[in-house]
């Protein structure tokens, strides 16, 4: 036992040497820094003076320490909502949780929706073939001005591709900021007389990366009541504080802008950054905003504008700048100026053009341009042909105005149907006209509505289901006669106000006046036909 | 080194010694460039005048003999005929994945990283205080005027204006031409400290090891290319609406069946853009009453579609899967906060290969987990996919794992594939889901037929295509926009069925074989594991997995980043390099992160590591414990090198 004992010391005879050396070399060194001295002395005579207080001091420490490491463990465990668990069941639970699957497969309708898909063999263009086998008339393309198969465009695209390759194969930050690039901002801003430009890899991530590139939180979005879906998820990624005006009112946006600063004024809020935003030609019904009026409201009030023109942008004005060029404001009065490269010039992409610190802070702040490749450089030489062909054909444009004229001439005249779209509007939407017109009148008291809550207070009503079932069967009657036309595809339950459904043509430059005629000639017959029997 | 003049004459009499043997040069564009014929050999040279480059990058250094054949650029795709200069990419079966042990520097240089960094704060400070008093006019912008608030406040900017400006000649490079193995600078330069840059005018091509052409896609000529031209003249450059409102082609179909085959799925969709496969497509899978958990090092787009989806998000601390196991025994023991009630799902988000970091998620442990939490799991493979795997598949084809055991593959076609846009790949219910529910399907225009004639082309060449010969016109039928195949395919990971691409897709044998493919996928291997361990062995501190392709050399200091930069961009071979720091990395790792490509040659990696190895020495970098060697005993030890059994994470 004894001998035990002497063994055990022998054994840790080393240690105590080592801790007596180690307890040396601390002192030594602890002497050795300067000032060191000072503080023994402060903590010797402390303790003399009053040992609780040396008791207090360490425990202070203890507790400092203790709260420094109590932020980096997680909130949620000292939660009163968490419960202590064995491990036997944890284990029990695991076991027992069911997931929900991961995706439930399609019902038999959704399986239709997405079967009445229609599938492009070919080149896109305005006389596309089907996979039918069918060559159709196509107004679903977003082919405002035609460039869609440019033979001039592909001879450029064919020889940047041999100059460039295809990919650029890295972020603008990291040597994908290639040459055409720049000069596709360069022409974009120059075309739209603002600063600079800056150019996103695809159309819809534009808006919804600029927007949360300049909203952070605390900041102010006063938006209309019918933006399309980027914006919202913009608006959703912000954070800030929104409030919504009704839809394309301007005397809403008006009443909305006093009453915020009306409130601020009284709870004497700081200085924020306040945006408006909406859309030129809206994506869900074809409204146009006056834009002047607009401009006008945003400087009273000091807001700054962020205006998505991506249907806009090469389908109105002379050679197809968009509202600016329509209205003749200068569009360095729009703050942030979104466009669609994909939709306006018939290649891939987008665009915010604006003042060079706009751009200068999106290219460090916007996730979709930091974090994303660069797009193919031929498709940015193709878009650069189109702002040239564009700025040199006028009659690009007026073809285009003509064609929607043409259009609209032969369906405004039918009764069956609502067309909210604006007349210049290349983007022709058609809702069923309800029969009993619950649509326009207001039930309420005429009282504005609430600002915080993007429902109005009259909403209309309209039945989603029968209403998309019907204009699929004038879709697909179109289609039998050679007329490819869609509904305006919708994502039901994930966007924030429900769109009524419509069908939603598109005009193209690229048509013959006789080919407009016959095409809204068979979808006022399809029109008719469906909606003659509902009643 | 060779100069260019004997070069030339090498290439002349082999050309020579073809002709000699009767084989013309074809002149159909779509065969004239293919590897089994001999081209004239001076297309592989280009000659750009302007062009200020020096011999190394324009030449091999070894001229062709007249059995080798070269028909790629060498500017674009390196020449490399030396047949031990491979390796093939694969975890060894049957071992576990080693931890990654990320190796920490001396405590010197994390010190003299903090206080630089205070060092700049402090004169940042002081610098924005003096100008405040003295040049107001620049600090316009900055602060409220006209009843404005400023787009950034001051303070919100510090960071920008008084850090990274300093080094901003190092980012955002204006370049020209192809992305491959050398890229063309335009030449810039800053008389007021960064603030603004002007062109000189000058163009200089340098070494490219930035760009994330893992594969050497980045291609002006080869048998991709000239697919993509014909598509241009089929197809024009642009789809022209969503995908879901008349921007359906065929060939978007072709592209999801063949990306399905490629990935070994069921089904898979494409979406026009990297960033937005992500922020656009994870919404349409979770939502409110589900758990994200995610990997702390994320890559943004995901955060961002997460953020979209309104699901609640935990993150666990990067690859470290007992952080994982205890973050999921407590989610799903406490259910949802507050309520606790079960949650509806839990998807785990991690990528294959982490971006800055070059880490390799671990798979297999993530499976066992699976098996035991029931969660889904979803692979982020934009840098891996092509680049991982004995067959260029990923990280499932690295580790030997069933690619349908994971739910959800995600990939990118920028990387590897010389292309844009991504992808994501599941069973068909879910692929379908996210058909009808994901934002880019109905409101984002569709991807443009030139890139997807890429993605086929690189795709279907990675694959090689079965039957070898087809016979013209027998596409298989596209019912509904889905392929309907005919023969019965190969299983995993097999050719590609030669009726899923288009039928006027003229590929070259090389391609079609599949030789090309295997060649540029082992050259990858070859060349990620020499850099990486090269680097190890000259003593700099690296991180991430040998067989990545991404291989960060850890900086540390601020002020040595800028200059390991300028130095590499000043060597006598110009090389162009990208250097990351807060807040893509933590504060005190900044590094220089390498994009290895099939591109380039063995001796294009001596290049690098020659400069490195003089830079190391210069801006004292050289802090890993462990065997050195010399420079002269890597290069001329190469293969041995990366053939040696793994010690790094032992």
């Amino acid at each position: 036992m004894s001998s035990a004992m002497a063994s055990t010391s022998a054994n840790l005879e080393p240690l105590f040497s080592f801790l007596s050396t180690s307890y040396a070399t601390l002192e030594q060194t602890f002497n050795r820094i300067p000032g060191s001295a000072v503080i023994a002395r402060y903590v010797k005579s402390s303790h003399q003076n009053d040992p609780g207080r040396t008791l207090l001091e360490l425990f202070l420490a203890a507790f400092a320490i203790w709260t420094l490491l109590q932020s980096r463990t997680r909130a949620d465990k000292d939660d009163r909502h968490f419960i202590k668990f064995t491990e036997k069941e944890i284990d029990e639970l695991v076991n027992e949780w069911t997931p929900e699957p991961l995706a439930e497969p399609l019902s038999p309708e959704e399986q239709k929706e997405l079967e009445s898909v229609p599938v492009i063999v070919g080149a896109q263009g305005p006389r596309p073939k089907l996979n039918t086998g069918k060559t159709v008339l196509n107004f679903t393309g977003t082919n405002f001005t035609g460039l869609a198969g440019n033979e001039g465009i592909k001879e450029k695209a064919i020889e940047t591709l041999r100059k460039y390759g295809l990919g650029s194969c890295g972020p603008p930050g990291f040597y994908g900021t290639v040459d055409v690039h720049v000069q596709l901002e360069h022409d974009i801003a120059d075309f739209l007389g603002t600063e600079d430009a800056i150019l996103y890899a695809q159309g819809y991530s534009t808006i919804s990366s600029v927007i949360p590139a300049f909203a952070k939180r605390g900041d102010i979005i006063v938006a209309d009541r019918g933006v399309n879906f980027a914006i919202q998820k913009g608006i959703q990624i912000s954070r800030s504080t929104v409030r919504w005006f009704d839809h394309n009112d301007l005397k809403s946006l008006e009443d909305v802008l006093q009453g915020i600063a009306k409130e601020r004024k009284k709870k004497k809020a700081p200085l924020t950054k306040m945006f408006i935003v909406t859309e030129g030609i809206f994506e869900k019904d074809g409204v146009m905003t006056d834009l002047p009026k607009l401009i006008e409201l945003k400087y009273k009030y000091k807001y700054r504008l962020i205006l998505d023109e991506s249907i806009s942008f090469g389908s109105v004005g002379r050679t197809g700048r968009g509202l600016t060029e329509l209205f003749n404001v200068p569009a360095s009065q729009v703050d942030m100026l979104v466009g669609s490269v994909a939709n306006g010039l018939a290649s891939c992409g987008g665009f915010c053009a604006g003042s060079k610190y706009v751009v200068y802070h999106q290219r460090i702040n916007s996730s979709a341009f930091v974090f994303s490749a660069s797009m193919p450089p031929l498709l940015s030489v193709s878009a650069s042909e189109g702002v040239n062909i564009l700025r040199n054909t006028p009659s690009i444009l007026s073809t285009l105005q003509e064609n929607i004229r043409t259009v609209r001439g032969i369906l405004d005249k039918l009764d069956c149907i609502t067309i909210p779209s604006h007349p210049a509007s290349a983007m022709i939407h058609i809702y069923i006209r309800t029969p009993t017109p619950t649509l326009q009148i207001p039930t309420g008291s005429g009282k504005p509505s609430n600002p915080t809550s993007i429902h109005p207070r009259d909403p209309p009503t309209f039945d989603i289901e029968t209403e998309e079932r019907l204009l699929q069967d004038v879709v697909d009657e179109a289609l039998a006669q050679g007329v490819l036309i869609t509904r305006a595809r919708r994502l039901r339950g994930q966007e924030m106000v429900e769109a009524r459904p419509s069908i939603r043509l598109a005009v193209s430059a690229a048509f013959s006046k006789k080919e407009c005629e016959k095409a809204a000639n068979v979808v006022k017959a399809a029109l008719v036909k469906v909606l003659g029997k509902r009643r | 080194m060779s100069t260019a003049a004997s070069y030339l004459s090498a290439v002349k009499a082999a050309d020579a010694r073809a002709r000699a043997r009767g084989e013309t040069p074809v002149a159909t564009p779509a065969l004239s460039f293919s590897s089994s014929v001999t081209t004239s050999s001076e297309d592989t040279i280009l000659d750009d005048g302007e062009v200020v480059s020096s011999d190394a990058l324009s030449y091999p250094t070894i001229p062709p003999t007249s059995e080798q054949v070269f028909s790629t650029v060498h500017t674009e795709f390196g020449h490399c005929a030396n047949a031990e200069y491979r390796y093939t990419s694969q975890h060894p079966a049957g071992t576990p994945v080693k931890p990654h042990i990320e190796q920490d520097p001396p405590y010197y240089v994390l010190f003299t990283t903090y206080v630089s960094y205070i060092i700049l704060i402090l004169f940042g400070h002081v610098r924005d205080f003096t100008r405040k008093y003295f040049n107001p006019g620049e600090f316009k912008h900055l602060i409220p005027h006209d009843g404005y608030a400023p787009i950034t406040s001051d303070f919100d900017s510090f960071y920008t204006r008084r850090l990274k400006a300093r080094i901003d000649d190092c980012f955002s490079y204006p370049v020209t031409g192809v992305a491959g193995r050398t890229i063309v600078l335009n030449e810039r330069k800053s008389k007021d400290y960064n603030r603004t840059f002007y062109s000189t005018g000058r163009k200089v091509r340098a070494l490219n090891i930035s760009s994330y052409n893992y594969l050497g896609f980045a291609q002006a000529r080869g048998g991709c290319a000239d697919a993509v031209e014909e598509s241009i003249r089929r197809y024009g450059v642009s789809a022209c609406g969503t995908r879901l409102e008349g921007g359906s082609l065929d060939l978007h179909a072709q592209a999801e069946a063949l990306v399905a085959r490629f990935i070994g799925q069921e089904d898979a969709l494409i979406c026009s853009m990297g960033f937005a496969t992500n922020s656009t497509i994870i919404p349409a899978l979770v939502g409110k009453g589900c758990l994200v958990v995610s990997d702390e090092l994320n890559h943004a787009s995901i955060r961002f579609g997460v953020r979209l989806s309104g699901a609640n998000v935990r993150m666990f601390k990067h690859n470290d899967m007992n952080a994982l196991e205890d973050l999921l025994k407590e989610a799903i023991s406490q259910g949802q906060p507050k309520t606790h009630r079960p949650w509806k799902k839990i998807l785990i988000i991690v990528e294959g290969l982490f971006s800055m970091e070059g880490t390799m998620t671990n798979l297999p442990v993530l499976l066992e987990l699976k098996k035991k939490y029931k969660f889904y799991l979803f692979i982020d493979e934009a840098h891996s996919v092509g680049a991982l795997g004995p067959h260029g598949r990923g990280v499932a084809d690295y580790f030997g794992v069933d690619p349908r055991s994971i739910d959800i593959l995600m990939g990118t076609f920028t990387k590897s594939f010389g292309a844009a846009g991504g992808y994501i790949s599941g069973s068909k219910a879910v692929v379908d889901r996210i058909r009808v529910r994901s934002h880019s399907h109905a409101y984002a225009e569709a991807m443009t037929p030139p890139v997807l004639t890429q993605i086929i082309a690189s795709m279907a060449s990675i694959m090689g295509v079965a039957p070898a010969l087809p016979t013209h016109g027998s596409t298989g039928t596209i019912t509904k926009g889905r392929i309907v195949e005919q023969e019965s395919p190969e299983p995993y990971p097999g050719r590609a069925p030669a009726s899923i691409l288009p039928s006027w897709m003229d590929l070259p044998p090389a391609m079609r074989e599949g030789t090309e493919g295997r060649d540029r996928l082992r050259r990858l291997a070859f060349n990620s594991r020499y850099l990486s361990r090269a680097l190890e062995k000259l003593g700099f501190i690296v991180y991430g997995h040998d067989d990545s392709p991404i291989v960060p050399l850890l900086i540390f200091n601020p002020g040595k980043m800028a200059l390991f930069h300028r130095l590499m961009l000043q060597s006598n071979t110009p090389i162009v390099i990208v250097v990351v720091a807060y807040p893509a990395t933590p504060l005190v790792t900044s590094r220089v992160r390498f994009c290895v490509s099939a591109a380039h040659t063995k001796a294009d990696i001596d290049v690098v590591l020659k400069a490195c190895d003089w830079i190391g020495d210069v801006l004292d970098l050289k802090h890993a414990p462990g065997e050195r060697w010399s420079l002269e005993k890597i290069t001329s030890n190469a293969v041995e090198l990366v053939r040696m059994e793994s010690q790094k994470h032992a």
